[in-house]
């Protein structure tokens, strides 16, 4: 092996450091067994280095190969994906490292390392991450700069400090490539998070699965909005419609329950203000999305429902933001379909014969369905039903008769599902709605942070001349749940986000600690905002404003100016040096001298020492010995002595090398032939 | 060889575009015993390994526009950029560097020289795995952080008689990153001096007349040490070989003398009828011998005589005039 494609010591460490610094945030979606097979590569790496172990032979790196394949295959069903493809690569890069010998190795496993980081990106692009791969980058690029200080085996600081000041000096440029890059479409399709759990409020609701999502205080989605923020009374924010019960859990149509005329929302006149907004909603792995009614989307990509909720036709499987702008109150399906009115009215048969009793009796003492329903509230409130977020469970056999007549105790999915049974078994269109109600308003920056623990469950009855009117039955039982969020009302229970000590928003009450997440999400607001939102619609409008009208000269112009611009500084600031490192005084003088004594034909061979030279003219020339002696005694004295600084010696070694006139003095010893050819000293 | 495979006129083509390439170094850089590194000597091209990193920032670049992944986008940029500011980076490493010829020792054929070059650095800045090597040599890589200026040694098989040129040495470097190929030839105008090869010959007639017994006569005053005996009594205390008792080889005495001997004079014509190579070598490997035996010893050549003598400086004036025997003079 040639010496210069070693790995030095140092540059071994760098490298197995990055290792663990890259696999530490895939760590929560890779098999454990990956992270053992780090372990003991690294071992295995070390004990090579200190010569106990060799490299693993041929077949034991097949073996391996195949180990970590099959390995992939039993923990993830398939090698197929994106969490196998990149477990699969994370292992590829700990088995390169066993195998780590020459320089070759060690840029193949670099650079498989700066693909990692591109990876981790695919997951999450948040501001902590982005920082954390910046520092992981800066670790590959030590590493790198390490191997090719041959020789080097000592930690040094140099090293890390030249790849830190490396990337800096290409952020700028980074910056300009970043925004004038054309964003064009994917060019294939690739493959996509299917191992990620789904979260959120999914498409069906069993009594139950809202409140277990009171548990969490994950963050669903921020939205922020051009004008003042509505009050939290106001704030339903719609994900999904049940509108079929089927076995005891209720769930939205789906497409092919609905006949082709019903697929298009029917149209809605847009009556009183509108409010403008911008919705981030975490990854979901869904499809729907949240807004307030009635609401229009204005980015590309999101659809509406003829339920009047909007829906992404690809799951969220990454943050997404989008425009809306809506009417609240705008009036939703002025005419009903018969087909719409049966879906909404259907009940299976025999269920709930006490609800069905209870409704009879109750629409036939109200007037009109407005009444009735405000006859069904009023019953929610006067008699003893209560609020919880771990009430009792139901049977399942006429579980609304045992949630209206026995246990009387739910959470809103409780209320919202008696409700619409009720309303349905006295002939009123009714449906659940479920989504999040409420938010947190962040005083920072005026975003609403809206909290899985503020999912929320309520109905929609269709009334004549008014459409789907929204009826919160919880705000019957539990007002505090609607003006407040869970927190106060769950203040008497005391089970809010009980099973998460750690949890930030737990300690909302301690002063300074909230205003640093308040802090902390407001710039995670900014960041997610400028990364999602910086795209091709974006950078366009970016271009516009800048350049005025985009053409292809002023285009490269940018790009070649800014090149030039950033570049020249760094050339400038890494060249400079080698004019700023100034002889000293005392070597200008010494130079003089040296000089004169070319002049005369001593020249100073490359590399010979001052007094060398000196006892080397004093053998040929001993007329001029005791000048030469001195000025280079001097020059010592100042170059390398103890007295260096001393201004006196500067003093005399410049008197010396002025009165320095060898050509007068040497020609008497030229003539008797004594200096010879000066070419010979030449040498 | 590389070339064993190509057509005659291929090869052809290949020489001749080689020696338009090495007029054009030539004049670019022409040969220095000192040449300080700057913009008009340094060249710089993406290394394989940079290739190869362009190819994996295309990976990257197609993941970033596929997943639709803005961070990813950035990601590659900063090493597409980092990549663009290596290329300062590689070249600074070079710049400023002064490269000196130092020495070439002198060798007979077939033999290696070791050519010793010098660097320093340009002001304060540091340099790292500066590879140099010759055509032929071996390389060798130094760093230049510590130290000011570092000596380089390289050992290279001489060719035939004369003046042996190494050609140009190559410089290169691809620190930091290795993306980066950053190199430079220079002529450091540094030649080895090649003796003629030593021939055995049978003793030419002019030699055995004149020669001596081959003893060594004392004598009294002469500082030529020549070598120990024993000790005897009355042998003076400042001659014993002090250093030799304590390591256990006895007393001795250093003897100090001149020969008493007749000089011998190597001459031309001495192998009359002998082409001009074959005489050299003759007369280089008499003048070997003789200094092995410690006789004096003069050469004659036409036009050229140098006195009898003895020693190492002797020796050397006397085979670097066999090296050179019609050679042209070259300029330094």
């Amino acid at each position: 092996m040639k010496p210069d494609q070693q790995i030095p010591r140092n540059a071994l460490a760098w490298i197995i450091v990055c290792l663990f610094t890259l696999v530490a945030p895939h760590a929560g979606r890779i098999p454990l067994w990956v992270l053992a097979v780090y372990v003991f590569a690294a071992l295995w790496r070390i004990m090579v280095y200190r010569g106990r172990w060799s490299y693993p032979g041929r077949a034991v790196k097949a073996g391996l190969i195949v180990a970590s394949f099959a390995g992939i295959y039993f923990s993830f069903g398939s090698v197929i994906g994106l969490e196998p493809t990149v477990a699969l690569l994370l292992t590829a890069f700990a088995l390169k490292l066993i195998e780590l010998a020459q320089r070759k190795d060690g840029y193949v496993l670099l650079f498989l390392g700066y693909f990692i980081c591109i990876t981790e990106f695919l997951f999450s692009q948040e501001l902590p991450m982005v920082l954390y791969s910046l520092l992981n980058v800066t670790l590959l690029t030590t590493a790198l700069v390490a191997m090719h200080r041959p020789g080097e085996d000592r930690f040094n600081r140099k090293t890390i400090r030249l790849a830190a000041v490396m990337l800096l000096q290409a952020l700028p440029l980074m910056l300009v490539l970043f925004f004038l890059f054309p964003r064009i479409g994917p060019l294939w399709a690739v493959p996509i998070k299917s191992h990620t759990a789904k979260t959120g409020v999914s498409d069906f609701m069993k009594p139950g699965d809202i409140s277990s999502l009171g548990k969490s205080d994950a963050v669903a989605f921020r939205a922020q909005f051009e004008g003042d923020i509505p009050e939290p009374s106001g704030l339903y924010w719609r994900g999904l419609v049940f509108s079929k019960l089927e076995e005891g859990a209720w769930r939205s149509l789906r497409y092919y329950d609905v006949p082709p005329e019903e697929r298009r929302p029917r149209p809605v006149e847009t009556t009183g203000e509108s409010l403008k907004y911008q919705v981030i909603m975490e990854p979901t792995q869904q499809n729907w999305l949240y807004s307030l009614r009635y609401a229009r989307p204005s980015s590309g990509g999101v659809m509406t429902s003829p339920e009047y909720v909007l829906f992404s036709p690809t799951e969220l499987e990454d943050q997404r933001l989008y425009s809306v702008e809506s009417w609240p109150e705008a009036m939703l399906e002025l005419n009903l379909s018969p087909w719409r009115r049966e879906v909404e009215l259907q009940l299976p048969a025999g269920d709930n014969p006490a609800a069905h009793a209870l409704a009879g009796e109750l629409r036939a003492q109200a007037g009109s369905d407005e009444a009735f329903v405000d006859a069904v509230l009023a019953r929610f409130t006067r008699e003893a039903f209560v609020y919880r977020l771990d009430p009792p469970l139901l049977p399942q056999t006429d579980p609304v008769d045992a949630f209206l007549f026995q246990t009387r105790a739910g959470f809103c999915e409780h209320y919202a599902a008696a409700f619409v049974v009720l309303m349905r078994a006295a002939g009123v269109p009714a449906r659940v709605v479920a989504g999040y109600q409420g938010g947190e308003v962040n005083p920072v920056n005026r975003t609403v942070i809206v909290h899985q623990f503020d999912a929320h469950a309520w109905a929609e009855v269709w009334l004549e001349g008014k459409g789907w009117v929204r009826v919160d039955p919880t705000a019957a039982v539990s007002p505090d749940r609607i003006e407040w969020g869970l927190e106060r009302a769950m203040a008497a229970e005391g089970g809010f986000l009980s099973d998460s000590p750690l949890s930030l928003v737990r300690y909302r009450n301690i002063a300074w600690v909230n205003m640093l997440r308040l802090r902390y999400d407001a710039i995670s607001w900014r960041w997610q905002s400028f990364v999602m939102g910086f795209d091709r619609d974006r950078q366009f409008q970016l271009m516009n404003d800048v350049l005025g009208d985009i053409t292809v000269r002023k285009f490269l112009l940018l790009v070649f100016g800014a090149a030039v611009l950033v570049l020249v500084p760094v050339a400038w600031s890494l060249l400079r040096r080698r004019s700023a490192a100034a002889k000293r005084p005392c070597d200008l003088y010494y130079l003089q001298f040296c000089e004169r004594m070319a002049a005369v034909g001593f020249v100073r061979a490359p590399g010979e020492a001052a007094a060398d030279y000196a006892a080397r003219i004093e053998r040929a020339v001993p007329s001029i010995a005791a000048e030469v002696r001195r000025i280079s005694g001097l020059y010592a004295e100042l170059a390398y002595g103890a007295r260096g600084s001393d201004p006196r010696l500067l003093g005399q070694l410049k008197a010396a090398v002025a009165a320095f006139r060898p050509g007068q003095t040497m020609r008497f010893d030229r003539d008797s032939g004594q200096a010879g050819d000066p070419r010979h000293f030449a040498r | 060889m590389r070339g064993s495979k190509r057509n005659p006129s291929a090869q052809g083509i290949s020489d001749r575009l080689g020696r338009r390439f090495a007029r054009w170094v030539d004049r670019r850089i022409p040969p220095a015993r000192s040449v300080t590194l700057d913009q008009r000597r340094i060249f710089i091209f993406p290394s394989k390994v940079g290739l190869f990193f362009a190819l994996c920032l295309l990976v990257m670049l197609v993941t970033a526009i596929n997943y639709q992944n803005n961070m990813s986008f950035a990601l590659t940029f900063l090493l597409a950029t980092l990549f663009v500011v290596g290329i300062l980076h590689t070249y600074a490493n070079l710049s400023g560097l002064t490269l000196r010829a130092l020495r070439a020792t002198p060798a007979f054929p077939g033999q290696q020289s070791e050519f010793s070059i010098e660097l320093q650095r340009g002001g304060g800045r540091e340099h790292f795995a500066l590879h140099l090597k010759w055509p032929d040599s071996n390389g060798s890589v130094i760093n230049l952080a510590d130290q000011a200026t570092a000596q380089v040694h390289l050992r290279l098989n001489v060719g035939k008689r004369g003046w042996f040129s190494p050609g140009r040495l190559l410089l290169e470097s691809t620190y930091p990153l290795g993306l980066l190929r950053c190199w430079t030839w220079v002529d450091l105008d540094l030649y080895a001096l090649v003796y003629p090869r030593p021939v055995a010959s049978p003793e030419p007639p002019g030699l055995a007349s004149d020669r001596p017994d081959g003893a060594a006569v004392e004598v009294l005053g002469s500082d030529d040490f020549y070598g120990f005996r024993d000790y005897r009594q009355g042998d003076s205390p400042r001659q014993i070989h002090w250093k030799g008792l304590a390591r256990g080889q006895g007393v001795q005495t250093k003897q100090y003398g001149a020969y008493a001997s007749r000089s011998v004079w190597l001459d031309w014509e001495m192998f009359p009828g002998l082409g001009v190579e074959q005489r050299l070598s003759h007369l280089c490997y008499w003048a070997l011998e003789f200094d092995r035996q410690a006789e004096e010893y003069g050469l004659r050549l036409p036009g050229l005589a140098i006195e009898p003598g003895l020693g190492e400086r002797h020796r050397d004036q006397v085979l670097q005039a066999l090296a050179l025997y019609g050679i042209e003079a070259r300029r330094r």
